[in-house]
């Protein structure tokens, strides 16, 4: 399996090379007012940051999104890159230590670097409401209205100019920015993948 | 009842959402300087003193960085040009070629274009919308300007060369919601039209050293033609409209 993930990564790192043939081929062209469609699904995994922490939260997450690009291409170095702006759904189904679910809805920017063409890593914030009736069943959280804030890094890979495949992980928190105790916070690991849609 | 009791708050979103969305989606196209500072030119030329025009360079830069010209942006050049009617024919470097030794006049043009997305300002901006749940998108307007600066240089059969020059700027504004790459393109289309006319207009000026008669027709020629600069009707500013209106590409 390991093996198998090591090779297709090679293989996307070389059709990103540029090489004669692909110097002929448009790269992706995002330009100001480019939006992107997508959908991610990962697995969040707990971190318990404190003694306090007790919860082993976990479960299936799904990301819907939507993103505009702000801004062409920024600088001419190796962290040229672009600004998007847009928001995403959230939507959890906590597996353990109940089973619960959870859903949000967060404003989210995103850095894209281009230099690679193909290859695109990204880093990005993400942050906003989430209700869920996890809380009140564990001692971290009382309140199920809650707040969700998510940071990460990412790698899409563009199968088409309009098409790209993306791969990433998201540091999770969600706590009630102390509107009501026991206020601890969640904290979680978030692997994902996913595709997006840009037109 | 039901109606009563829904009416009021139901009302007071729809017209919110409208309001906001509406605006939200808004963009206008600023023209920042005059578009022609001579009046349009025309004159009456003798058809049969008209040369072939050779298109032999165009050299494009962007923000002082070489890149290739846009195919479509020769075909708009070409297209200006032969819409003046002061050219019997039009030729193209690297497509057919006229007649060796047969009067002409060979066109080289540099167009130097500046573009200003005010990246930091929009990234910043998006940031303070995105903070606010898009609830300030109908407020905040992004920008992206765009200028080009035009040099015409034209060589008769006889090796005599005039050079004209011309600039224009435009900037376009818009809404979160409203961005999209055709705004983009609008802007960029208008402010080269601009420029392009403008140029056009002083060569229309000079139109009898281009003939290969340097008189005007007199009395009752065989032959006239009318020739001047065609202005795009597209050049109507600002423009307002949602994203889903948008003119196709």
């Amino acid at each position: 399996m390991g093996s198998l993930l090591v090779y297709i990564l090679l293989i996307m790192l070389m059709a990103a090379l540029p090489s004669p043939a692909h110097a002929a081929d448009p790269k992706p062209q995002i330009t100001v007012g480019t939006q992107e469609v997508g959908l991610s699904a990962g697995y969040l995994l707990p971190h318990r940051l404190t003694q306090d922490h007790t919860t082993k939260q976990q479960g299936v997450a799904f990301m819907p999104s939507w993103m505009i690009t702000l801004t062409d291409p920024i600088g001419n170095s190796w962290y040229r890159g672009q600004v998007s702006l847009g928001a995403e759904m959230v939507y959890i189904q906590f597996q353990e230590p109940f089973v619960t679910h959870g859903v949000g809805f967060a404003p989210k920017i995103k850095y894209t670097f281009v230099a690679l063409d193909r290859i695109r890593p990204y880093a990005e914030f993400a942050g906003g409401p989430f209700w869920t009736d996890l809380a009140g069943k564990i001692p971290e959280e009382s309140s199920q209205f809650n707040f969700v804030l998510m940071a990460g890094l990412g790698v899409s890979y563009f199968l088409t100019d309009q098409t790209a495949l993306n791969i990433g992980y998201r540091f999770n928190h969600i706590s009630n920015a102390g509107t009501q105790y026991p206020n601890l916070g969640l904290n979680a690991s978030l692997p994902y993948g996913g595709f997006s849609f840009f037109f | 009842m039901m109606g009563q009791a829904f009416s009021r708050p139901m009302i007071g979103s729809v017209l919110a959402m409208t309001v906001g969305l509406g605006t939200g989606c808004s963009h206008w196209i600023e023209m920042a300087t005059p578009i022609d500072t001579t009046p349009p030119a025309y004159a009456t030329v003798a058809a049969d003193a008209r040369v072939p025009l050779l298109l032999e360079t165009i050299r494009v830069t962007q923000n002082g960085s070489s890149i290739a010209p846009p195919a479509i942006l020769e075909r708009q050049v070409l297209g200006a040009i032969e819409a003046t009617r002061l050219f019997s024919q039009h030729y193209q470097s690297g497509y057919t070629q006229p007649v060796p030794g047969e009067a002409r006049v060979t066109v080289r043009l540099s167009i130097d274009n500046l573009v200003e997305p005010h990246a930091g300002q929009a990234a910043w901006r998006g940031f303070l919308v995105g903070a606010s749940m898009f609830t300030l998108a109908p407020v905040i307007s992004l920008n992206y300007d765009f200028g080009a600066q035009m040099s015409l240089e034209m060589e008769r059969w006889d090796g005599q060369i005039k050079r004209y020059t011309a600039t224009s700027n435009g900037s376009t504004h818009y809404h979160l919601f409203g961005a999209n790459p055709e705004i983009i393109e609008q802007l960029k289309g208008q402010v080269t039209e601009a420029c392009l006319s403008s140029l056009l207009n002083q060569v229309i000026q000079d139109s009898t050293f281009y003939l290969a008669s340097n008189e005007q027709p007199r009395g009752n020629p065989i032959r006239t033609v009318s020739v001047g600069v065609r202005h795009s009707p597209s050049r109507a500013v600002p423009v307002s409209r949602p994203l889903t209106d948008a003119s196709p590409r």
